[in-house]
């Protein structure tokens, strides 16, 4: 559109100071005013002046005229990754000259290098806030056992009775992972993302950190249906051949499941018990014990305390299946196999062609028995005779 | 044994494995080698002599041994055997530690993402806005690739930490990084489809295309004296109202440049008013490519964006775009 004679017809308005003075309250010194038009035009002439002189060296244009572009030729980029790596040598060379740092608290270690279940001391606990419990008046009265005392209104849990029961689900983890079971890790919570996906990866189980989908037990073939199985061997290869028929195979189930916060899913654990699935689960003061199958009684509240339990489980976890590998190395099978599975029906080309060949070798190797063995050999002129007798064979 | 004949017992075999026909077999030269020089000619009125067959045969000290052919089954044997016992060391596990998310694929891409980030959040970053443009695929792109029910909220987290992946600092991007946002790049990348720029050519014009409603026209700018000509006519006999004259030159009366260039404009459809602003943008656009620098001038000036207003179209229910039918109480 054509604005003719704007500054005529709009300039009182906009350039009084009547109209500028509400907006500097609400403005800092680096931000432009948006009704300052005539500024705006002002930048987008500087931007567009920086542009043009930077054109021969314009590698990543700015996406908008406002921003300013850079003065970056390959050449300078290629001196920023050297000084880079520069600073990065000196600094691993003299950055702790002069400093000495006590021996302190360093929250990603917990989840880069857990605790296994021999490291569980009390003071560990107590560290990470696993005492805590809550309000006393929200207490549920099943965890009367597990109370030490209360202060300042809250409910102290006793940590020889979490030390306890963390050992005895430590154990069963352990067990579990050396028979071969699955594991579920289940942590639905913000934050606990990254504790459950280390605890199943040292397991070798599975992690569930974002909801659980109601009916993944009891309706899990249409939940679940679709998500890929593989067939593993006693040293954990993948053996080809079976995708057929675990096309037609039911959904798996996890053997046990650790949950980390089970005052949020009820509807999970509910799904376990009725399937006959142990569950593993944090408890704190104000959660249903017989919620689970072990309860840990602990701060379910505090990411320390949930990433220091997932951790020992996962070590436990990780135990078992060391022990399960070396079995395995001496030729034990820990697992019951699985059932209904059938040797696999060569499904490659490969495959096939190899039992043809087999085949083909097999009907040779009869027929020219019958020629050196028989007086009179019977021949066959026919394609139709031979097919006719692979068939009697099969 | 004649030239040209090999033993019957051997023509039998190989005919039992339908390779050839029979008539075939007969004319087969037997070689010398591999035979026996000293078996003699028999009649065929006779009985066959053992001493004929492959196997009995007295053997010289070069031939290797005949084959046995009977140990194939027992490998046959062994194989199911085998196979028997391996189904007996079988168990069936996930594919994926995300199995029971139900969304397995697109929570090991987060996860891998997430692991990506913050392994490399310390290493340098271009400012925002500075990182090559890229087109990420869509939601419903993803989701026909994994097949898996994953909502937009949850794809705009993994999008999110692309973006701040794609900001790395270029020199110092990691392979794997480079790797897993290729996953989900578009293949066309269409920040990376330029329209061709507009030259000047060899005798110092520059084109622009301006459309208004239904008008459009074209325009050719040169260096000159501030000749113009519209589809033959002069500026006053094209158009007859000032307003439009001054209209389909305002690019150049507003940057004072009247007298520096000179107009060849080719322009149809619509009406009067329609064809002049046509004719506005057009001679905008090619001044443009003559002058670059002219931009925020001619944006004031309010003649570089394309008018998008054109007639609206009448509706069902009312008389015309807008016009209501006489309003009834009953």
């Amino acid at each position: 559109m054509i604005l003719r004679h704007v500054a005529l017809r709009h300039a009182r308005r906009t350039l009084t100071p009547q109209s500028l003075r509400p907006l500097k309250r609400f403005v800092s010194s680096e931000v432009e005013s948006a009704d300052a038009s005539v500024q705006n035009s002002l930048d987008e002439v500087q931007a567009i002046a920086a542009h043009i002189n930077s054109l021969t060296a314009a590698q990543a244009p700015p996406i908008d005229n406002l921003t300013p572009s850079p003065a970056q030729p390959a050449a300078v980029s290629a001196e920023a990754a050297e000084s880079y790596l520069l600073f990065k040598h000196r600094e691993s060379q003299f950055g702790a000259v002069g400093s000495v740092v006590a021996p302190h608290y360093q929250p990603h270690t917990l989840l880069s290098n857990p605790p296994s279940p021999s490291d569980v001391t009390l003071e560990l606990l107590l560290a990470s806030e696993a005492h805590q419990g809550h309000a006393t008046a929200l207490w549920n009265p099943a965890n009367a056992r597990y109370i030490h005392g209360i202060r300042q209104g809250t409910h102290i849990i006793a940590l020889d009775q979490t030390a306890a029961h963390l050992r005895r689900a430590a154990k069963i983890v352990t067990e579990v992972a050396r028979r071969g079971g699955l594991i579920l890790f289940v942590g639905t919570r913000a934050g606990q993302d990254r504790c459950v996906v280390k605890a199943a990866q040292l397991a070798q189980g599975c992690h569930l950190f974002e909801r659980w989908i109601p009916g993944s037990i009891t309706n899990g073939q249409q939940i679940l249906g679709k998500c890929r199985t593989k067939v593993v061997n006693e040293k954990d290869e993948e053996v080809p051949g079976f995708e057929d028929q675990l096309y037609d195979r039911s959904v798996l189930k996890p053997d046990l499941v650790v949950c980390l916060n089970p005052m949020e899913n009820y509807v999970l654990l509910r799904e376990c018990g009725d399937h006959s699935i142990p569950t593993i689960g944090v408890i704190d003061t104000d959660a249903d014990p017989t919620w689970v199958t072990y309860p840990i009684p602990a701060n379910d509240d505090s990411l320390r305390c949930i990433q220091v339990i997932g951790g020992v489980l996962g070590r436990a976890g990780e135990q078992g299946q060391k022990l399960r590998q070396q079995a395995a190395a001496r030729g034990i099978v820990t697992y019951p196999p699985a059932s209904d599975l059938k040797p696999p029906a060569h499904t490659s080309s490969v495959a096939s062609q190899l039992e043809q060949t087999i085949e083909k070798r097999r009907q040779e190797a009869a027929l020219i028995d019958r020629t050196m063995s028989a007086e009179e050999p019977q021949e066959v002129e026919n394609k139709d005779d031979l097919e006719d007798s692979r068939d009697e064979e099969r | 044994m004649s030239g040209g004949e090999l033993p019957k017992s051997l023509l039998r075999a190989f005919a039992s494995l339908g390779g050839f026909p029979r008539s075939q077999l007969r004319s087969i030269p037997s070689s010398r080698r591999g035979l026996n020089q000293s078996t003699p000619k028999y009649f065929s009125t006779g009985a066959i002599r053992r001493a004929e067959t492959i196997d009995e045969v007295p053997r010289s000290n070069i031939a290797a041994p005949p084959i046995s052919f009977s140990e194939d089954a027992q490998d046959i044997q062994k194989a199911e055997e085998q196979a028997q016992k391996l189904l007996k060391r079988l168990r069936v596990v996930p594919a994926s530690a995300s199995y029971f998310s139900a969304k397995p694929e697109a929570t090991d891409d987060f996860v891998t993402l997430d692991t990506l980030l913050r392994k490399y959040s310390t290493l340098p970053v271009v400012p925002a806005g500075h990182a090559p443009r890229v087109a990420w695929k869509g939601l419903h792109h993803y989701k026909v690739k994994v097949n898996e029910p994953i909502g937009p909220a949850r794809y705009a987290r993994i999008v999110a930490i692309l973006h701040r992946l794609n900001h790395i600092h270029p020199a110092l991007m990691p392979e794997e990084v480079t790797t897993a946002m290729a996953r989900f790049k578009r293949d066309i990348n269409p920040h990376d489809i330029k329209p061709r720029p507009s030259v000047i050519d060899e005798w110092g014009r520059s084109k622009g295309v301006g459309r208004r409603k239904t008008s459009s026209a074209v325009a050719w700018l040169v260096e000159g004296e501030g000749e113009v000509l519209i589809n033959g006519q002069t500026l006053a006999q094209k158009f007859g109202r000032l307003h439009d004259r001054e209209s389909a030159v305002w690019a150049l009366k507003s940057t004072q440049r009247l007298d520096k260039y000179n107009i060849f404009g080719l322009v149809k459809g619509g009406g009067v008013t329609g064809q002049a602003e046509a004719m506005a943008l057009a001679v905008a656009k090619a001044l443009l490519v003559q002058e670059p620098a002219l931009k925020p001038a001619l944006r004031r000036a309010g003649v570089v964006t394309r008018d998008p207003r054109k007639v609206e179209r009448k509706k069902p229910g009312r008389i015309k775009a807008r016009k209501m039918p006489t309003w009834v109480k009953r």
